[in-house]
């Protein structure tokens, strides 16, 4: 019995090893290990030469007392977060997810498909399309429309509604993510409910307002907590299409904080507005995981050798 | 008695007037479809519009403008077309008559096309292929930047990029999720709340002390860095979604696959495995998509030409020549965003099983 | 209240034939079952009444208007559903109250009226409890409800028992009953519960394949079945049946030999109820030694498995103690009434008897 014991435990610690050992590996040398790095680099003085000379309080001192640009960057992405968030990563998503489950099944996976495009496209690419849309001169897809259509003067898009640009920009690629998702919520309703409501009198209005929308309660307030993170702590398109700019006028938060590091060479006051990200990224995380079914996903397993 | 009442009022009921009735039914189904569908074509165009118009520009423009004049000539072919077909897909329901619908408009289409812009479109723009130094010959010598290296090195760079963090997610997700979905460990509850933790974490805030980790290490400026890096910080999603599939498998098969003698090890190799080959197809397809997109962590972490991939080179390029030549700008992008296309529409089917925590993606 | 009638009803779903062409004429106030085996168009033909599908052809008529086109929210028609479907947000007042919501009438009125409807189901009790808080047999009752708060011209009942367990499903059956005679409703079940056909309604419609096989009286499907398909379903446990031959006044079947009553020729199947056939009954035809080879104690009868000179049989006797045991030689026969006989291609019945 003791040898049976023993050779179980063996095989327990090699299973362990050589199921979880990679994954363990790779996620504390890139993701654990600089989440400790950041919470250090941001109490130093690091610079260009990315050597440490002292461990500092002033980043921090900077950030909150002498960083004029900062508050800039906290209402641009104050405003580029509510503004993406809203109008499209959950309200168009919905819409585009109640609309595409309305119609016969193949459009749907059709129109479905089309607004998936943007996600699956190479960001580069998808941002050089804005490029061309936003084209200040005649040549933009936006100023063709606009001057033999509406016969106006051309407009200049990224220089003069910048802000505009980028909201559109990543609400067309932030709706498909939650358009998936509560596509598939609404499929899982069960179909007799839809046919009971109708038969019950309800038009189609009613059947989204009582049958549909009280299922989406979950699936939305997830959407809502994941999009506004994922909105808050991405930057990529909009370095691409504006850059940051015109000056820091579509500089988020995220994107100050790289351009600080990346741009400026400022690596250590980079990691110190990380930080917050790291901390706003735990606590919305931390909230995600509240919302997760925690009893399903803790499934006991049902063989316990190794 | 309450049943007395019921049937007391119903007497009472008037009898409804059911040609109206079905006359506001079809009325209402009508005009509700066609506002849907109306509803979706116009708020789609702008997504198709500027696909439409990358492939124009790519195949039509010249060094110095653009043919925008193709563009709209081609969608006033094309829209009614289309418009046309989805009258007769409505209207007909037989399938042999609308297959046969469909080839004559496409038919009719194409010769339109055809003979109003085939003499614009033109391969010239896809000369970057087989051309290093084209930007060199569009711009003096003078104004252009670095040397350019050849699109085929690029290419391979994303390519050897894309294939080998699909291999590593592959590998280590699926062994990290069937460990954490079917064996009982110690701090195993504590594992995966930790990984439910990570996978929500943006790890896009960390890329300052990911670089400098890169550069103390010595592989800043490398495709293996930057490989581990994107393989790790996708991982905590992919190993849920490969939990997800593992849970969808019964217990019973596995079981009995021990009863007939089956180490652990070989149940999962040789009975679990196939059972979730299209979850793996799915995360196969997915890492590699999202690695041939990569942009921020390359553009931070990649310096040198000669280890530039595809995103960089079309950001590069369009850097250089945009005002100049779109045409080649634009011939470029589509040959970048070609592969992640192919492979989006064909495994489209594997990529919608994908599941996170219960939630379907 | 309505009479409702279907002319050569059809549904195919792409290619696949769900229903084959149905006429049915309901009166008012009637309870009609339709009894048939998974696949065979039943819940098609309830979802087309109802409005939740659009027939392919052919026609659904309410008091003899047209309502092929009417929308399901337009054709005033109560349905449970064998899941029972109950809106899982709601409470069980608002669950009733529902379909209430889309009509003319006012809150107090509404309310009135579903604590009328609640009493009367026996929910009365349970007007502040959501869906999940309920056992099976009350969310049944729930769905009732909320099926006839409109006062429907039609009640459609979905295998409204199927999910219930057993002694529930017997006082959920006479509960149906009482309330569907109380308010002399119109009502359709499908069901593929042939006790739940018999005992529920006054007429039972027995589907097959998307087609009607037959319609009548439980006592029409047992003792005068049209159809060799609703022999071999309606009955349990089921009847015998053997391939024959008939020629020259004569029914061959294996070795066995009976003379007919009526003149038939060629391809002919028989069939046996297992309780139309008796031990030494007197006047019986057909009597031949049969050997017991299995004995089943059912209770309040016994089946017996038998090699008789037909083949296998099988046969039943009352009494909870068997009379004979396994390798018993026993003489076998059944009354000549009670012999049914089938065209082997057609599968109809034939109007034919065996003789004494």
């Amino acid at each position: 019995m003791p040898v049976f014991a023993r050779a179980q435990l063996r095989r327990q610690r090699i299973n362990f090893a050589l199921f979880l050992g990679p994954a363990l590996v790779l996620l504390f040398l890139f993701f654990v290990a600089p989440i400790v790095i950041d919470l250090f680099l941001a109490f130093t003085d690091m610079g260009r030469t990315l050597a440490v000379g002292k461990f500092t309080l002033e980043n921090f001192e900077r950030m909150f007392t002498r960083d004029t640009r900062l508050l800039g960057a906290l209402g641009v992405t104050f405003i580029f977060v509510l503004a993406t968030l809203g109008i499209f990563n959950v309200t168009f998503a919905l819409l585009l997810a109640l609309v595409t489950t309305a119609v016969p099944p193949r459009l749907g996976a059709f129109f479905r498909a089309v607004w998936l495009l943007p996600r699956m496209s190479p960001s580069v690419v998808y941002a050089l399309l804005w490029l061309w849309v936003a084209d200040p001169n005649e040549r933009g897809l936006l100023n063709q429309i606009v001057m033999h259509v509406f016969d106006m003067p051309p407009i200049d898009l990224r220089n003069n509604h910048p802000l505009l640009v980028i909201i559109l920009a990543n609400g067309f690629i932030g709706a498909s993510l939650g358009m998936l998702i509560f596509t598939s919520a609404i499929r899982s309703i069960p179909e007799h409910l839809f046919h009971a409501a109708r038969v019950d009198g309800a038009g189609s209005l009613a059947i989204v307002r009582y049958i549909t929308l009280p299922a989406l309660r979950w699936p939305i307030s997830y959407m809502t907590i994941h999009q506004t993170l994922s909105l808050l702590v991405s930057f990529e398109y909009i370095l691409l299409i504006t850059g940051g700019g015109p000056f820091y006028d579509t500089t988020v938060f995220s994107l100050y904080a790289y351009r600080r590091a990346f741009e400026s060479g400022e690596y250590a006051y980079g990691a110190a507005l990380s930080l917050i990200l790291v901390v706003i990224g735990v606590l919305a995380a931390l909230a995600l995981w509240r919302l997760m079914d925690m009893k399903q996903l803790l499934q006991q397993p049902r063989i316990e050798v190794h | 008695m309450a049943a007395d009442n019921l049937v007391a009022a119903r007497g009472a009921q008037a009898r409804p007037d059911w040609p109206a009735l079905a006359r506001r039914a079809w009325r209402r189904r009508f005009t509700g479809q066609s506002m849907l569908l109306a509803f979706l074509v116009v708020v789609s165009a702008p997504i198709v519009l500027p696909y439409f118009w990358m492939v124009v520009i790519a195949f039509t423009a010249r060094t110095g403008g653009v043919a925008s004049d193709v563009l709209w000539t081609a969608c006033a072919v094309i829209a009614p077309a289309v418009l046309i077909y989805s009258i007769v897909h409505m209207s007909v329901p037989a399938p042999r008559l609308r297959l046969a619908a469909g080839l004559v408009l496409l038919a009719i289409a194409g010769a339109l096309l055809a003979a109003l812009i085939g003499e614009r479109l033109h391969l010239d723009n896809f000369r970057f292929l087989t051309r290093a130094n084209f930007v060199e010959e569009i711009r003096s010598k003078a104004t252009s930047g670095a040397q350019f290296p050849s699109v085929w090195n690029a290419f391979f760079n994303s390519l050897l990029l894309a294939v080998s963090q699909t291999v590593i997610i592959l590998t280590v997700s699926s062994l990290a999720g069937y460990y954490i979905s079917r064996f009982a460990f110690r701090g195993r509850s504590v594992f995966l709340q930790g990984m439910l933790v990570l996978h929500a974490f943006p790890a896009m805030t960390l890329i300052i002390p990911i670089f400098l980790m890169l550069h103390w290490i010595g592989l800043l400026d490398t495709i293996v860095g930057v490989m581990l890096v994107l393989a790790a910080i996708e991982l905590p999603f992919y190993v849920f979604v490969m939990k997800g599939f593992f849970d969808g498998v019964p217990w019973d098969i596995e079981m009995s696959a021990m009863t007939d003698g089956a180490t652990r090890r070989q149940a999962f190799r040789l009975v679990v495995l196939p059972q979730v080959r299209f979850g793996l197809i799915a995360v196969a397809v997915f890492a590699f998509i999202r690695a041939w997109e990569e942009y921020i962590f390359v553009r931070t972490f990649l310096i040198e030409n000669k280890n530039w991939v595809m995103s960089l080179y079309l950001f590069w390029v369009s850097d250089d020549v945009m005002g100049v030549d779109y045409g080649i700008v634009a011939a470029v992008a589509v040959f970048y965003v070609l592969p992640s296309f192919l492979l989006y529409v064909f495994c489209q089917k594997y990529l919608t099983q994908m599941t996170i925590g219960g939630i379907k993606g | 209240m309505a009479r409702i009638e279907l002319k050569n009803l059809r549904k195919e779903w792409g290619g696949a034939i769900a229903v084959a062409g149905i006429d049915l004429a309901i009166e008012d106030g009637a309870f009609v079952a339709v009894l048939g085996p998974s696949g065979c168009g039943k819940s098609t033909t309830l979802m087309m009444l109802a409005g939740i599908y659009r027939p392919t052809s052919g026609d659904i008529t309410f008091d003899g208007a047209r309502v092929n086109d009417v929308e399901a929210r337009g054709r005033n028609v109560g349905i449970v559903f064998q899941s029972y479907a109950l809106y899982p947000n709601m409470t069980v007042l608002e669950n009733v109250m529902f379909p209430l919501r889309f009509k003319t009438i006012e809150r107090t009125e509404a309310e009135r009226r579903s604590r009328e409807v609640a009493t009367l189901v026996r929910i009365d009790g349970l007007l502040d409890r959501r869906p999940g808080q309920l056992s099976g047999g009350q969310q049944q009752r729930v769905a009732l409800a909320r099926a006839l708060v409109k006062r429907p011209h039609l009640l459609l009942l979905d295998e409204p028992l199927s999910n219930l367990d057993a002694g529930l499903r017997l006082t959920m059956r006479t509960e149906i009953r009482r309330i569907q005679r109380e308010l002399g409703v119109t009502t359709i079940l499908v069901t593929h519960d042939q006790v739940e056909a018999t005992t529920m309604a006054d007429r039972v419609v027995v589907m097959n394949s998307g087609r009607v096989e037959q319609q009548g009286t439980a006592e029409d499907l047992y003792e005068r079945p049209a159809t060799l398909f609703v022999a071999s379903f309606v009955g349990s446990p089921p009847i015998n049946l053997f391939d024959g031959h008939a020629a020259g006044g004569m029914l061959s079947v294996n070795e066995a030999r009976l003379p007919l009553a009526d003149p038939v020729q060629g391809a002919v199947v028989l069939g046996l109820r297992p309780e139309s056939l008796r031990v030494n009954g007197s006047g019986d035809s057909g009597r031949t030694i049969s050997r017991i080879s299995a004995v089943e104690p059912m209770g309040r009868e016994v089946l017996y498995t038998a090699d008789s000179a037909f083949g296998v049989i099988r046969f039943l006797e009352a009494g909870a103690e068997p009379r004979h045991r396994e390798s018993d030689d026993v003489p076998l026969g059944f009354p000549p009434a009670s012999a049914l006989l089938f065209d082997k291609d057609s599968g109809r019945r034939l109007d034919a008897r065996v003789a004494a």
